[in-house]
């Protein structure tokens, strides 16, 4: 691929919200590391014996976007407008609200989440069955759409090129850039603003409690994670400050064997692929990678196969760090996360959450990863910025 | 490495209210044959409204192996159905779709939305324990792709766009993308959406929803009636269809996107989002809008959807009177899979030369003054055709569709492109 400059950052996370809270909290990450599990505020946990959430505790929508026209939009779309204005104004095409450089119809969003409001789906259901499909309150019916939370960004930030929703589970922040590619290269857009949101709700903790995922330490999380894509020439054309480089992105698919085989299913052989041809996209040998971050989550079942993965592409020794363990396991939004964590490491912050390999003395290139559910995986590969 | 070779369809399926497969869905789109009838799947008359474009004929497992319909939801067994008949239709070897160099590409609106209501309804009558582990990891968007790549051993990009009403032109013009990046030589695409009671629900509440007829464009239209099926279309590149000797049905040509950035559920009064896509796709295809020959409508019966649609309309065309026409008529709103079964549709018009009529047009609406096809098939030039949506959120997809070899070469659009940049 054509490398596309990274020129900002927007982030809502468990650990802060805006990048330079998100970076300071990755340098202080060992104290985060050993904090107490704070109770859950999204729902009412009580009913769950060691409910162990990531949760955007702070999130203050009011603070970033005012208190007009927020009541009927759900904690997805709160999460996501929020990324994605942080992401415009830390890339400088915005300023105080206001487009100063680009404009609207030059300016698109390419954005993933898993598994869309089940905040607002499961409100509607109760009201739907307890009461009547009648009193469904059609201000809210919206947020039930799965595009919706994209959609709503753009109205909010006044984005009028392409709006991408793509929903691929774990894997679709990563292939949120494959698309971006393809979309940019075609000249779509002059900016892209990419990445991935998920928010927390009882439904979606029930979900992966009910089918044991938690049993193995991995948290539920939420948050959103946005980047905005530039090419490079207009990048340092325009003087744009550029925190990392996306060079190549891969995306591979391997089918659980047999047909009496369920849905999920982890493969070590799609992971590796995917980083293979991330890094032929690239055109960057495996020898040149200091760096993995990992979707490593906590999950037993999924983890394993996804380092089993790296080692196949890259070797044993290429070290690998998790920030899922800080961040929780974000799903649509987590491959988002892992950038701008890489962004954060290419920009000189020291790797934590080492789970392979030795802490690199060096950060130039990386990869990151994300392994989806049901024998999907893909990368991306990033690099410091030549200037 | 981007080749920009042309994209060819070259095997189609359907899953619709008016018939199963190429030669039923043709058959019945020609001669507007309608699909709307009552609900059966859930009792929609305390609603007020109780008329959709059911697919009543869909049984899995005349379809699926049995292992299959047990793995996945109504939603997902439609699209791996009509991805059947596409693959049967292409006559391709099954052996050519293993592996890296093929990708699926789906879109929808809401998915597995049964399989989430269920879930829902257990939950809320029996608490937590009571919601199956059986049929929660049935759920999710991304299963749409991931279960037709399983069935055929596809190792390349497998990706779920939720679009809403416009998802089956962002699907197709992804995979045809993909093919033109030179990231795969087979793309698996289309769209799908099932026909639930709680979407059901909102559409009536928000006021959108007919009684019992969908009329396009007509001065007394009262709004959509919902549908629902899935169009799959076997999407390949020129140097792949040739060297197994395919035949080409159509060509992908470019395609427009843009947001209104205005409203989640209403189009932009001007319609500037709408008009740049179609510009876009018209720019995209190396045309002008006096090559287009046939525009097939999103249509859905809206009043502000028509108006927003006829001002594209006479924008792009001016006094030029481009036969358009809705199918929205006889299958109703397909929703996610609208603009896929329609692509289809378009297709047939490209083999045919006949234009699907739009039902139910009985009186002129002058805010809508377009050269409907009104209430039976027409014909007309057929060598190139624009499939427009504008969805929820603000997205707005033009596809362009042709027939093989009428369009300039990708190559040379392409460098236009980025000369214009």
């Amino acid at each position: 691929m054509t490398p596309r400059s990274i020129t900002g950052l927007g982030i809502c996370s468990t650990i802060g919200t805006g990048r330079e809270a998100f970076f300071r909290a990755l340098a202080d990450a060992p104290a985060l590391a050993g904090a107490e599990l704070k109770p859950v505020l999204s729902f009412d946990a009580s009913k769950y014996s060691e409910a162990a959430v990531a949760e955007v505790a702070d999130f203050d929508p009011a603070r970033w976007l005012g208190d007009k026209g927020l009541r009927s939009l759900d904690r997805l779309t709160k999460l996501l407008v929020v990324a994605a204005r942080l992401c415009a104004h830390d890339a400088g095409l915005k300023r105080d609200g206001a487009f100063v450089v680009g404009s609207p119809e030059q300016t698109g969003l390419v954005c993933s989440n898993a598994y869309g409001s089940l905040e607002a789906i499961t409100e509607l259901d109760r009201v739907a069955v307890l009461e009547d499909a009648r009193y469904i309150n059609p201000a809210k019916f919206p947020n039930t759409v799965a595009n919706s939370a994209s959609g709503y960004v753009s109205i909010w930030e006044d984005l009028r090129a392409l709006n991408v929703a793509i929903s691929n589970g774990n894997c679709g922040a990563l292939d949120a850039v494959a698309c971006a590619d393809i979309y940019m290269a075609s000249h779509r857009a002059e900016t892209i603003l990419v990445g991935g949101a998920e928010a927390l709700s009882e439904a979606l903790f029930l979900a992966f409690q009910r089918v044991g995922m938690l049993e193995s330490g991995a948290r539920v999380g939420e948050g959103a994670a946005i980047v905005a894509l530039e090419d490079r020439e207009r990048a340092r054309a325009r003087g744009a400050r550029v925190w990392a480089e996306v060079v190549g992105c891969g995306a591979a698919f391997d089918a659980a064997e047999g047909e009496g085989a369920g849905v999920f299913h982890a493969s070590k052989e799609a992971m590796a692929r995917a980083i293979h041809e991330a890094l032929a996209d690239a055109d960057v040998a495996a020898s040149e990678v200091d760096l993995v971050i990992s979707g490593v989550a906590g999950l037993r079942a999924f983890d394993a196969f996804e380092l089993a993965g790296i080692a196949r592409a890259l070797g044993k020794g290429t070290p690998v760090c998790a920030p899922k363990r800080l961040l929780g396991e974000t799903f649509g939004a987590g491959g988002a996360m892992g950038m701008a964590v890489a962004a954060a490491y290419l920009g000189g912050l020291p790797p934590r959450e080492i789970v392979q390999g030795l802490p690199p003395s060096r950060v130039a290139t990386v990869v990151v990863t994300a392994m989806g559910y049901y024998g999907n995986a893909s990368a991306v590969v990033m690099r410091k910025s030549p200037d | 490495m981007a080749n920009n070779e042309r994209v060819f369809i070259t095997g189609v399926g359907v899953v619709s209210s008016v018939g199963m497969g190429r030669a039923a869905f043709f058959d019945a789109i020609r001669t507007g044959k309608n699909g709307i009838s009552p609900v059966t799947s859930f009792d929609a008359t305390p609603l007020g409204r109780s008329y959709a474009g059911e697919v009543k004929d869909f049984r899995a497992a005349d379809h699926l192996t049995a292992a299959e319909a047990r793995r996945m939801g109504r939603c997902s067994a439609m699209s791996l159905a009509a991805a059947r008949m596409a693959i049967v239709d292409s006559g391709i070897d099954e052996a050519l779709l293993r592996g890296p160099r093929t990708a699926v590409v789906i879109g929808t609106t809401m998915g597995e939305a049964d399989v989430i209501a269920d879930l829902d309804h257990a939950w809320i009558a029996g608490g937590a324990e009571a919601v199956s582990r059986t049929l929660l990891p049935k759920y999710g968007s991304t299963l749409l792709p991931i279960h037709i790549a399983r069935a055929y051993g596809v190792q390349g990009m497998t990706m779920t766009l939720p679009g809403a009403c416009a998802a089956g032109n962002y699907a197709i013009g992804l995979g045809a993308d993909i093919i033109r990046a030179g990231r795969a030589d087979v793309v698996i695409a289309g769209s799908v959406e099932l026909l639930q009671q709680l979407e059901f629900s909102g559409f009536v509440r928000l006021a959108a929803m007919a009684v019992s007829r969908c009329q396009p464009f007509d001065l007394n239209r009262q709004g959509l009636i919902l549908g629902e099926g899935s169009g799959v279309v076997i999407l390949e590149s020129e140097a792949h269809a040739v060297r197994r000797h395919a035949t080409a049905q159509a060509e992908v040509g470019g395609y427009g996107l843009s947001c209104d950035a205005y409203h989640i559920t209403r189009p932009h009064p001007e319609a500037t989002g709408s008009i740049a896509a179609m510009a876009d796709a018209i720019r995209r295809s190396g045309l002008t809008p006096a090559d287009v020959d046939f525009v097939n409508a999103h249509g859905t019966g809206t009043r502000a959807n028509d108006q927003a649609e006829a001002k594209v309309m006479n924008e792009i065309f001016g006094s030029r009177r481009v036969p358009i026409s809705s199918m929205k008529s006889t299958l109703g709103h397909c929703m996610g899979a609208a603009s896929a079964i329609e692509a289809i549709g378009c297709v047939m018009t490209i083999e045919t030369g006949i234009y699907p009529p739009t039902m139910g047009y009985e009186t002129p609406d002058p805010e809508c003054d377009l050269n409907v096809v009104a209430n039976a098939p027409a014909t007309g030039p057929h060598g190139v055709l624009l499939n427009n949506s504008l969805a929820f959120g603000g997205y707005n997809a033009v596809a362009c569709f042709a027939k093989p070899g009428v369009l300039p070469h990708p190559r040379e659009v392409a460098a236009s492109l980025g000369a214009r940049s």
